[in-house]
């Protein structure tokens, strides 16, 4: 099957069964996706299809087919995203193994919503769980890298 | 990429990119895949277990099997420290096996690890095992456990008891107990939990048999506690053991020891030759990693007529799980002893705790490990004798506090706090929470229907002192002149290689970039504690700071004779020596790269060494709740956290340690419990049914800290890791029992459950 990933188009052999998390981590060895959980719960395994935020263990690899896939390894080619920038300056993460997730999602949601209320960001990181940080920070860093966002573009 | 611009923490770069490494992250060459088979039973006796199907399915290369393990000589799962019965007589220590031999005591109970050619294969081959196995009636909490006909878990422990720990003076708190005008007591659970760090388990084993040395990569939190385990259980020296962990994705005190899959990954490389990678579902981690909690903690408070307390005593019952694993023992029993007056000065206490088996997953070290959960029976019995006997509360608290002249105070339990200003911090906040005006805002509430309660607490908990004598690192410099520290402590998202980084940088000079910290190498050999009991910052920390006292040192001498200088015409400031009278300056950077010889260590290395004692961080936090009466649904409106952490190195480093913490206890309050049914099948085995706190469940909260420095060790800090969760657990509980208690509840426990609150106030 074809697929994108990262910018680079591919040509992959999978089995009807595997994952797009089994394809991105074993086939690919981009190991910055994490698996936390087997009910997709956690969004440790989040990444961009299409622009989309899924959760890559819930995904049959065949279902991303011609597909764009962004990974956390491909979001900064030159410089780190805001996005980035904002988890590590206002302490938005401890361990790190739901960050990548944590920054996916953060990305999709201001794709969407650029100056996202409360509620949109609660329901924006629904799907995304971590353990260290209690999440205070975590909320900061993305109205800090909304409003950085937007003063780029401005 | 282009060099980023400035980051918060030097780990941050590789785990905002997707560089980290964890566990699962290794990989070798020609690595198998292991599967665990587990007990799917919480209680039964094995008769026979047939492996053939198995043996037979597509890619199998072998099953490790509980024979394999005897015939490799290996022991039990270590049991920590043993404790004494009233009696004089040992506790009842039931170490548990690598693999079930003839009973399994839990669902989830290692049985043995089939491994393939790849990780489908070995999980599809464990599903044809064909078990023969007697099942048993379970127990699977202390109640059920103690009733006269309950199953037994183990022929040595009679009524499935492990422990009768008592502490105190009973005769003396008897006798306060007699004298006094105003009795109350409150019984509270703090009930069994599931860590739940994010990072699943796993171990990468990869055997030599030329050098007969092991390589193992698995999550731990130093590299001590996991070779002294690997060590116990094997029988391989840990010299021969290779720990190689760069990042821990959590670990909240779960990941101190080896588990079974740790040695039998190590057994199956030997015996198969090649790598072998072993990563848990999240599944199989709610059955295997070691659970918390489990308490149940009843507390007796005599007060004379003005309210000054007079004794304290607590009965409380402990649930071990199936067997005594690592710190179990130590939560029930010790740990909830030391600080049982909490910030009081109360002249008699005595405590008895029993610990009990049950049919369930074996408890250990998380968050705190007892000292949450002893800070929360007490706030709430204080909250509850004020309520009973018409004090305020906060007046009943300030009456009480042991004050400043007091201290090195010893409670009557043999700890000795060192210093504190409780009264400062209750007035701070106070003075954040607008305490006083409270009722304006519960009124207020009242006419939008919701129930508006506050909730105060001051809690208090002992950081470790360590498990080692004394802390040592390693300091060595390359030729670029960076200084590369070494310590047995390893982070599981602390952020030890920034504030070792601080505190080199604010003793000696060098940029952080010019300093590098390196956890959890077993070719270094050191003594030192691992991460735990929130005792790293200032206890490696400590050493560090004697670290760079001795760099400085050695240094002098070196500049005297690069600066062609007298001692006394020598000026170090900001990372530099300065020649006073030629003005001539060199950097430690610099002449370390003048001087350094290829393969020869540099004359600057030193070993870094303190002994630090254990630290008595408090604090008083202040929460206010909104119930909806309709739904039983809590809101938090505001969340204060006044603490006294001593010494902050890393400011920001330190509040997202409270958040953390804070919001753990979030999680025990009002979403998580491990909940069994009778048979012992663990009913909230995943994340759809273990609630877990989600962004947002806590936007406002406001934090301070107020240093007061600890003489307990050279940095003045105290342990700030499990501050969040002892203050949040008591001040959201009198937060919503201060909700609830116009409408007549006056007792609840955790977790807040929408439907427990709701339930309640129907029957109100």
């Amino acid at each position: 099957m074809q697929i994108t990933v990262n910018g680079q188009t591919q040509e992959l052999t999978v089995q009807d069964n595997t994952l797009l998390i089994d394809l991105i981590r074993d086939q690919l060895h981009l190991t910055g996706t994490h698996s936390g959980c087997d009910t997709t719960q956690c969004g440790c395994c989040t990444v961009l299809m299409d622009q989309v935020a899924v959760k890559s263990c819930t995904i049959l690899a065949r279902q991303a087919e011609g597909a764009s896939i962004q990974t956390i390894e491909g979001l900064a080619l030159q410089d780190l995203h805001p996005v980035q920038e904002a988890f590590s300056q206002e302490h938005g993460l401890q361990c790190g193994y739901c960050t990548p997730g944590m920054i996916m999602s953060t990305v999709y949601l201001l794709q969407r919503y650029p100056n996202p209320s409360d509620e949109q960001i609660k329901e924006g990181l629904a799907g995304n769980i971590c353990r260290c940080t209690g999440y205070v920070n975590i909320i900061k860093a993305v109205k800090s890298a909304a409003k950085k966002m937007q003063e780029t573009k401005a | 990429m282009n060099s980023p611009k400035e980051l918060l923490r030097k780990e941050d770069l590789r785990l905002i990119t997707g560089h980290g490494k964890f566990t699962a992250d290794w990989s070798y060459e020609g690595m198998c895949h292991a599967y665990m088979i587990r007990s799917p039973y919480a209680h039964a006796v094995i008769k026979k277990i047939d492996y053939q199907q198995v043996l037979k399915a597509p890619g199998v290369i072998r099953v490790i099997t509980a024979e394999d393990v005897q015939q490799a000589g290996m022991k039990s799962l270590p049991t920590g420290s043993t404790m004494q019965n009233p009696d004089g007589q040992n506790q009842v220590l039931t170490p548990m096996p690598v693999l079930a031999t003839d009973k399994v005591r839990f669902v989830g109970q290692p049985i043995a690890m089939v491994v393939a050619d790849t990780y489908e294969h070995a999980k599809h081959a464990a599903e044809l095992v064909q078990m023969d196995l007697d099942v048993l009636e379970a127990v699977t909490d202390y109640e059920a456990a103690t009733q006269s006909q309950a199953p037994q878990l183990h022929e040595q422990a009679n009524g499935n008891m492990s422990l009768h720990f008592i502490k105190g003076d009973q005769a003396a708190t008897e006798k306060a107990f007699e004298q006094a005008t105003f009795v109350s007591s409150m019984g509270v659970k703090s009930q069994r939990l599931i860590g739940s760090p994010m990072e699943l388990r796993a171990v990468v084993g990869k055997y030599d048999p030329v050098t007969e040395r092991y390589i193992v990569h698995t999550p731990n939190q130093g590299m001590l506690g996991m070779l002294g385990a690997l060590e116990h259980i094997t029988g391989i020296s840990k010299a021969q053991i290779d720990l190689q962990t760069q990042d821990v994705g959590g670990s909240f005190g779960i990941r101190g020891g080896a588990f079974s899959e740790s040695v039998l990954v190590m057994l199956a490389s030997k015996l198969l030759g090649k790598p072998i990678k072993w990563v848990g579902t999240r599944s199989e981690i709610f059955l295997s990693d070691w659970h918390g909690r489990g308490l149940d903690l009843n507390g007796f408070i005599a007060l004379d007529e003005n309210g000054k307390i007079l004794g304290m005593r607590f009965e409380n019952k402990a649930d071990l799980g199936a067997y005594t694993c690592y710190f179990g023992s130590f939560i029930g029993a010790r740990n909830v002893s030391i600080t049982m007056n909490g910030v009081y000065d109360i002249p008699a206490l005595s405590m008895s705790s029993e610990l009990y088996f049950t049919n369930t997953v074996p408890v250990s070290a998380y968050r705190g490990a007892g000292r949450p959960d002893i800070a929360y029976a007490i706030e709430r019995l204080i909250d509850h004798a004020a309520f009973e006997h018409g004090f305020d509360p906060i007046e009943l608290r300030r009456k009480n506090f042991i004050q400043p002249h007091q201290f090195p105070y010893n409670n009557q339990i043999g700890s000795v706090y060192d210093c504190g200003e409780f009264d400062r911090l209750l007035t701070r906040a106070l003075e954040m929470s607008d305490y006083q005006n409270f009722e304006q805002r519960r009124t207020q509430a009242l006419q939008n229907n919701k129930l508006r309660g506050i909730g105060l607490a001051y809690f208090l908990e002992a950081s470790g002192a360590g498990t080692a004598p004394k802390d040592q690192v390693l300091g060595q410099f390359t030729k670029e002149g960076i200084l590369r520290i070494y310590a047995v402590t390893g982070a599981s998202g602390q952020g030890h290689e920034t504030s070792f980084a601080q505190i080199v940088h604010e003793k000696i000079g060098l940029q952080t970039n010019q300093i590098e910290f390196v956890a959890g190498q077993s070719d270094k050999v050191m003594v030192g504690s691992g991460t735990g009991g929130s005792r790293t910052l200032y206890g490696a920390g400590s050493a560090v700071f004697n670290l760079c006292e001795q760099v400085l040192e050695k240094s002098k001498a070196l500049a005297i004779q690069l600066l062609n200088t007298k001692e006394d015409k020598l000026h170090f400031s900001n990372g530099s020596w300065t020649n006073t009278e030629t003005g001539e300056a060199l950097t430690l950077a610099q002449m370390v790269q003048k001087t350094f010889v290829e393969g020869q260590p540099h004359a600057l290395n030193a070993t870094g060494e303190a002994s630090s004692g254990a630290t008595y961080p408090n604090g008083c936090h202040v929460a206010e709740v909104e119930i909806d009466p309709d739904t039983g649904v809590t809101e938090i409106i505001q969340y204060i956290a006044v603490d006294d952490v001593g010494v902050a190195i890393s400011p920001a480093l330190v509040q997202g340690q409270i958040h953390g913490g804070i919001v753990q206890g979030i999680g025990q309050a009002f979403f998580e419990q491990a909940v069994y049914d009778e048979t012992g099948q663990l009913l909230t085995g995943s994340f759809m049914d273990y609630a877990m706190p989600r962004a947002g469940c806590l936007m406002n909260i406001k934090t301070e800290k107020i240093e007061v420095p600890t003489k307990n060790n050279i940095l003045g800090s105290k342990g700030v890791g499990e501050s969040g969760c002892s203050g949040s657990l008591p001040t959201l509980s009198n937060a919503v029992i201060n909700a609830l208690r116009p409408k007549g509840i006056t007792e609840l426990d955790m977790p807040f459950t929408p439907a427990k609150i709701w339930a309640a106030l129907q029957d109100h």
